[in-house]
């Protein structure tokens, strides 16, 4: 886990002349990013930025262990679309036993208790009704009724999947059907 | 006194009952609903719906502040789902 990368955002466009360019941040609060650095990119380069005003950056890079100011809007056009990575390690532990971070869960194995696989975890939702997991077709809550076992090490979680009762809507589609 | 207010908050009736029936029961259960519309009432608090967003049904718990407003807020029909980076997610 320790040599995972996770991208943190991306260079976008130059800001004016003295090299200040647009930087998009993926973090949970935007003005975070900065404090995850110093970042690679694909390239093996090392940056760490600064905001300057809001999703405005001054990007400096690592050279030889010191930093290179970009001072010309030529160099900071010649860092667009840049990604910028970050090893999994470099996140701090979660507080909460409950808590986990989505790099973490996406692609972990779901078995059944009975060690049946379901398949791995695609996707994370939080529309603002709870967190629910995405595994193949299943979607499910996440919650420790449905998932009461997150083994992170070996890769694993434990999924119950819930009953399932369905409600037709069958008095609307009959209205619909007589109009 | 408003229309709005002396009408009510709209609900189909069927989820109503089911959701009566599935409080009954004592079971943790995901109840598949179409009915976008329907208001979330304070009878619902607790209870686990999937809200069918055209596509497939996403699990909605349902918590006292999600009362008044409809359960198709809170499943949406276009979806982007962003950069892991470091958001969390924490287990109910």
């Amino acid at each position: 886990m320790a040599e995972q990368r996770i991208l943190m955002g991306v260079i976008g466009r130059p800001h004016g002349v003295r090299g200040l360019v647009h930087v998009h941040s993926y973090t949970a609060d935007p003005a975070d990013l900065p404090e995850y650095g110093p970042f690679r990119d694909d390239r093996g380069r090392t940056f760490t930025l600064a905001w300057a005003s809001e999703g405005v950056a001054r990007v400096m890079e690592i050279v030889d262990g010191r930093e290179v100011k970009l001072t010309d809007r030529n160099a900071a056009h010649a860092l667009v679309n840049v990604r910028l990575y970050v090893d999994r390690d470099r996140l701090p532990p979660t507080e909460d036993e409950d808590e986990f971070y989505l790099t973490d869960l996406i692609g972990l194995r779901a078995v059944t208790p009975e060690g049946r696989d379901l398949g791995k975890i695609d996707m994370v939702h939080d529309y603002g009704a709870g967190t629910s997991l995405e595994i193949g077709r299943l979607i499910l809550p996440f919650t420790r009724a449905c998932v009461p076992v997150v083994d992170l090490a070996g890769g694993t979680v434990t999924v119950v999947p819930p009953v399932e009762i369905e409600v037709p809507d069958d008095g609307a589609r009959d209205e619909e059907a007589a109009e | 006194m408003t229309r709005s207010t002396w009408k009510g908050p709209f609900v189909d009736g069927y989820l109503l009952n089911k959701a009566d029936a599935s409080r009954a029961s004592g079971r943790s259960e995901v109840i598949k609903i179409w009915s976008r519309r329907s208001t979330i009432l304070p009878q619902f608090v607790g209870l686990t719906f999937g809200v069918y967003n055209g596509h497939k049904f996403l699990p909605v718990q349902v918590t006292e502040n999600m009362v008044g407003h409809k359960f198709g807020e809170f499943s949406p029909t276009r979806t982007f789902t962003g950069h892991a980076s470091d958001k969390k997610a924490k287990r109910g």
